[in-house]
Parts: C-alpha cells; sequence; structure tokens
C-alpha cells in the first residue's frame, strides 16, 4: 500500500512537471505563432534560363532543373545545412536559396543560405565544386555574379568573394565592408559597386577586390542592390528614398520617395527608371531628374524585380498578380495601367524570367508557373517537390 | 485581431524599440536593456500587487492546510470556509492572477519586437518594412546591429554564460518567493520547481536568439531587485521546512 501511495506520489509530481514544461512549450509557440510571430527562412529563388532549361532552386533546398518545353525535371540537387536547435546529434534541414542561379557555359552557380556556392553540371546536375570545402562563409541571400572566369558572391561575413570559375577556388576575399552583405553586386568595367546596410557604396576592383578611392556615404543604411546606368547607381534606401548616385560624386543627383522600402532591384531602359516599391506602386522615374513620369498601384508590395520582354515591363506583386505594362502606351494623369494581368494565386518574391512571351515563376507555394503573355494565362504549373535526388 | 494587436501593441513597442538603439550608440543590446528597465518600471504598481498577493496567499498556507483537514470531506464546506478566510485576510485569490494576465501581453510584445527588430531572415527584414513608422531615427537605426558585447544578438550564445546567467537569476528570483513548506510532498514539489524552470530556461537560451535571453536576464535582474525592495531577500535566506512559514521575517 505503501508503495503504490508513493509511486503515486511520484506520478502526480511528475505529471505536475511535465504540465509546467507544456506550459512553458504553450507559451513560446503561442509568441511565435499570433500575430507578429518571426518567419523562419525559406528562400526565394529566382529562374535562369539556359538552352530552354530553367533552373532555380526550390524551397525544399534543392537545385532544380525543369525542361520548359517538354516541362519535365531534368534533374535534382539537394543542398542541406545543419540545423540548430537542442538535438545532441548534428543534424541537418534542407537550406533556402534566395538568389538566381548563374549559368555560364556547362556550369550552374547557386549561392546557398548556408553560406556555400555550388557549380553543378548543367547537364547531369552532378558537383562539378562546392566552396568552401569545410564549413560555411556567412549566409548567401544574394545572387552569384559571373564575370569571366570569376564568380563573384556578396555574403553575410560582411566580405565580398572571388571564385574561381572553373575550379571554385577562392581567388580574393574584400575587407569586411559591413555587419551583413545581403545585395548582389553591379560590375560595371572593371570595378564592382557594392551597397551595404550601413549606407555605403564601395568600389572595388575586379582584379583582386581591393578597395577603390570613390565611396559614398548616406544617412541611411541601403536596402536593395545597386543598379548602373550611364555613370550613376540606382539604389533603395532604409528611409523610403531611391537614391541616384553619380559614380565619383559625394552627394545624390536626386532621391525619390516612396511609400515604403524599394526592396527590389530597379531596371533601367531608355532613360527611366523603373522602381518596385513595397508600398504596392511600380514607379516610372525619370533617371536624370527624378521626375515621376507615371506609377501605377498593385495593392500588394513588390518584393521581386521588374524584368522586360521587348517593350513590355513585367512587374510581379507579392500577392500572385502579373502585371505587363506598354511602355509605350500613354500614362493618364500619370497613373499607367497595365495591358494585362496574369493572377497565380500564390505568393511571388523571387525574380521573374521571360523568353519567348513566356514569363516564368517559382512561387513560395514550391511551384513553377509558366505563363503567356498574349493569351493571359498560365501555360503550365509543375510543382518543384520532388522525392530525393537524381 | 492581427492587425489591432500590431497597432496597438506591437509597432509601437516595435518601432520604440529601434529608435532607442539610434542614442543609445547604435547598440541594439543597449536598447533591450533600456526598453526592458522602462517596462518593468511601468508595470511596477502590478508586479508589486502581485508579488505581495502571493506573499499573503503563501502565509495563509498553514491555516488552508488546516481547513483542508478539518472539512476535507466536505468540498462545499472547504470551499465556503476557505472564501471566509480569504475574505477575513481581505485577498481575493485572483488578486495575484491578474496582475500576471495584463503583463502577459506586454512580455509576447516585447519578445515578439525583439525577435522582429533583429530581422534575422530576409523574410523577417521584409516584413519588419511593413510595420516601421517614417521617423527619421527609425530609417537610420535599420537594420540593427546584431553585435553586443560578446554576443550576436540574432544568434543563440554558443558559451554558456548566458545561459548560466538566466538561470542562475530565475532560481534566485524563485527562491525568494517561494515559501517552505512544513508539507513533504509540497516541499519536494517546489525544490523540484525551483530546479526545473531556471533549467529550463537555461536550455531555452541554448537555442533562442541571445538578444531574448538578454531580456530574460535583466528582466530576473529587475524582478529580483523589486522583490528585494518590496518584501527583502524574503526566502532565499530561510533553510527549507526548518521553521513554520508564519515566522518568516519579510
Amino acid at each position: 500500500m505503501k508503495h503504490i501511495k508513493a509511486f503515486t506520489k511520484i506520478k502526480n509530481q511528475k505529471s505536475k512537471l511535465l504540465l509546467t514544461f507544456a506550459f512553458c512549450i504553450l507559451i513560446f509557440s503561442f509568441a511565435s505563432c499570433m500575430p507578429g510571430g518571426t518567419q523562419a527562412a525559406q528562400g526565394w529563388a529566382g529562374i535562369a534560363l539556359h538552352d530552354d532549361v530553367l533552373y532555380t532552386g526550390s524551397i525544399d533546398g534543392k537545385v532544380i532543373a525543369v525542361n520548359a518545353t517538354a516541362r519535365e525535371l531534368e534533374w535534382s540537387y539537394a543542398i542541406s545545412m545543419p540545423s540548430t536547435g537542442m538535438s545532441c546529434s548534428q543534424t541537418s534541414r534542407p537550406t533556402p536559396i534566395y538568389g538566381t542561379p548563374a549559368v555560364f557555359q556547362d556550369l550552374c552557380y547557386v549561392a546557398a543560405y548556408s553560406g556555400r556556392v555550388y557549380a553543378l553540371n548543367i547537364i547531369t546536375g552532378r558537383e562539378r565544386w562546392v566552396y568552401p570545402k569545410e564549413g560555411y562563409m556567412g549566409a548567401i541571400v544574394a545572387s552569384p555574379v559571373v564575370a569571366g572566369d570569376t564568380i563573384y558572391v556578396s555574403s553575410s561575413d560582411g566580405k565580398v568573394h572571388a571564385l574561381d570559375a572553373t575550379y571554385g577556388e577562392l581567388k580574393w576575399s574584400s575587407e569586411p565592408l559591413g555587419e551583413k552583405l545581403w545585395i548582389t553586386p553591379a560590375i560595371e568595367g572593371d570595378t564592382i559597386y557594392v551597397s551595404t546596410f550601413e549606407g555605403y557604396i564601395y568600389s572595388l576592383s575586379t582584379k583582386d577586390l581591393s578597395l577603390l578611392p570613390w565611396t559614398f556615404k548616406a544617412n541611411v543604411g541601403f536596402v536593395s542592390s545597386p543598379v548602373i546606368y550611364q555613370d550613376t547607381i540606382f539604389v533603395g534606401a532604409f528611409d523610403n528614398n531611391l537614391y541616384a548616385i553619380k559614380i565619383g560624386e559625394s552627394e545624390p543627383i536626386w532621391r525619390f520617395c516612396g511609400g515604403e522600402w524599394f526592396w527590389a532591384t530597379p531596371v533601367v531602359k531608355d532613360g527611366i527608371v523603373y522602381a518596385g516599391c513595397l508600398d504596392g506602386k511600380i514607379y516610372a522615374i525619370n533617371a536624370k531628374t527624378g521626375d515621376l513620369e507615371w506609377e501605377f498601384d498593385t495593392g500588394s508590395p513588390i518584393v521581386s524585380s521588374p524584368v522586360w520582354d521587348g517593350d513590355l515591363l513585367i512587374v510581379a506583386s507579392e500577392s500572385g498578380d502579373i502585371y505587363v505594362f506598354d511602355t509605350h502606351s500613354e500614362p493618364e494623369n500619370k497613373v499607367m495601367m497595365p495591358a494585362k494581368t496574369v493572377p497565380i494565386d500564390a505568393l511571388i518574391r523571387g525574380s521573374l524570367c521571360v523568353q519567348d512571351s513566356t514569363i516564368y515563376v517559382r512561387a513560395q507555394d514550391n511551384c513553377l508557373y509558366a505563363l503567356d503573355i498574349e493569351k493571359g494565362w498560365i501555360s503550365w504549373r509543375l510543382p518543384l517537390n520532388t522525392k530525393g535526388e537524381s | 485581431m492581427a492587425e489591432l494587436w500590431n497597432l496597438i501593441i506591437l509597432d509601437p513597442m516595435l518601432n520604440i524599440l529601434i529608435a532607442l538603439s539610434d542614442p543609445l550608440f547604435h547598440s541594439f543590446g543597449l536598447a533591450i536593456i533600456s526598453l526592458t528597465v522602462v517596462v518593468r518600471l511601468i508595470l511596477f504598481p502590478l508586479t508589486s500587487r502581485q508579488t505581495k498577493s502571493t506573499k499573503a496567499m503563501q502565509e495563509m498556507q498553514p491555516k488552508m492546510q488546516e481547513l483542508q483537514k478539518k472539512y476535507g470531506k466536505n468540498k462545499e464546506k472547504l470551499q465556503q470556509e476557505m472564501m471566509k478566510l480569504y475574505k477575513e485576510a481581505r485577498i481575493s485569490p485572483l488578486g495575484c492572477m491578474w496582475p500576471m494576465l495584463i503583463q502577459f501581453p506586454v512580455w509576447i510584445a516585447l519578445y515578439q519586437s525583439i525577435m522582429r527588430a533583429l530581422a534575422t531572415t530576409p523574410e523577417n527584414l521584409l516584413n519588419l518594412a511593413h510595420h516601421l513608422y517614417s521617423w527619421s531615427v527609425v530609417s537610420q537605426a535599420i537594420p540593427v546591429s546584431s553585435h553586443f558585447l560578446w554576443l550576436d544578438l540574432g544568434r543563440p550564445d554558443t558559451t554558456l554564460l548566458l545561459a548560466i546567467i538566466v538561470g542562475a537569476t530565475m532560481w534566485v528570483q524563485q527562491k525568494m518567493t517561494t515559501a517552505p513548506t512544513l508539507d513533504p510532498k509540497q516541499q519536494s514539489m517546489n525544490s523540484m520547481m525551483l530546479l526545473m524552470m531556471p533549467l529550463m530556461f537555461a536550455l531555452f537560451t541554448l537555442t533562442f536568439p541571445s538578444g531574448l535571453a538578454l531580456f530574460w536576464a535583466v528582466s530576473n535582474i529587475i524582478g529580483i531587485v523589486i522583490q528585494y525592495k518590496t518584501m527583502g531577500w524574503g526566502y532565499l535566506r530561510i533553510r527549507p521546512a526548518s521553521q513554520p512559514t508564519k515566522k518568516i521575517k519579510t
């Protein structure tokens, strides 16, 4: 009888402790899940198109090659990273991919959030090299840029790294330019331009990544990657302004104020800067004067950069609507109406890709979409949740 | 519901937290400490009331146990006598609950503000844009620097130091308020709880971003100071079950 009582006592105590533990877990789950909770890294890979094959990254951490004509998976390559948690043993999880893969000759270059750069054979999907072989650089959010036989990539360790495109060996690393670099560098001639969260634009030599004399300093940090047009850098900042900075100057030519951040990298054509803003508007701004030419409110933040199909400007809103603008049309009261709108019913954050009047989108529902611009509908949709790797 | 939560509680706290880091040498660690101090000071009347109610409830435990022995079988009578006892002592059984309930959303908002402001992933930075006021002091402070002392506030502390601080301060704070009891079953339970909670939070510290653990540590230290001011070192000096709870000097 005594044993039964003692057992019941211990059982009661254990269940109370379990209840306390469960209560604490519940509080943290509640705090994370209720409005305002944070979101884990998922990635928003863009799409590269080469020889009728689409290269992108899936949400479950795979590099995917899809034949655009056959609408079939060519190959997939899984990338994982060590998971952080209370596990005693080393576990891994799929790595998010944010940038757009770069294809050069027979290799597809992918920069992963784990902090590694991969070079994969475009036909077989086999790994040619990975950098670094051991360990990781800081998390990579930007796209790799290929120039000549060198891959340039910026990382969360605050540096730009230059890798040999063929063998994947580190050629040079810049000195730390900021706490973390999440932007894709812009290359013009022999110079790389890098914007930082700390509000600097640095110019680096492509030959050894050494700092060049010209540096621009703003009062606020830069949020978007820079784009260069006629010796002028266009870049979005945390004060909701789009900056136009003449290379070599210390003051901006103009600033254009949006409703929120200009997160997406702007595009420039025929003297007009087209900049998508998180306030949901696409702005067409005169590159010389900074005057508004026209605007259109999509009603949802614009996260991915606009792309061109001839004279047609393609803009995707985060909520999943894709707008096609004929830039030769006349705006009414500085408002340009889209020629076509194609909804896909999924979030869009990654960069688009256009060829032969077809828009390719990797949406956040982990599906690849092909949209026919002329017909204004979805041509096909391919889920990317492949099983295993080939 | 979500918009209301963001509008009334989360967004103001988030923007104040970010704005604070600008004059504080662009140190987000100092901003977390300052806001934790401010929030605890604002909530001081509630915390103090809760501490006093808890203390009063604990002091009534011997009488309650007597009642339980006396009317254990007659639950209705037991309830009536217990309510009578509360009334005589001018204590509401919910008195120590509702100040805690009021504080609860504030702590959750503070937790969320820290996590959101740190924007450790691109998704979080993107989401942050929709919650910022167009104050120049906020835009100049973005993105917040995650380095503070030896810590990367967006990542768990790899040294054990912060986990030890969080665990130790939580143990001290709990020990100050946990009354010893003559009931061995209850005493054993209290001892287990006294160890379990600090241990659990020390483990959480090894998993959660250290910015959050910094908030726990500062919050615990302020809690200790508040309790010291309201009831001295409390039960920190008392050996468990050596004396009846009534005789405890506060």
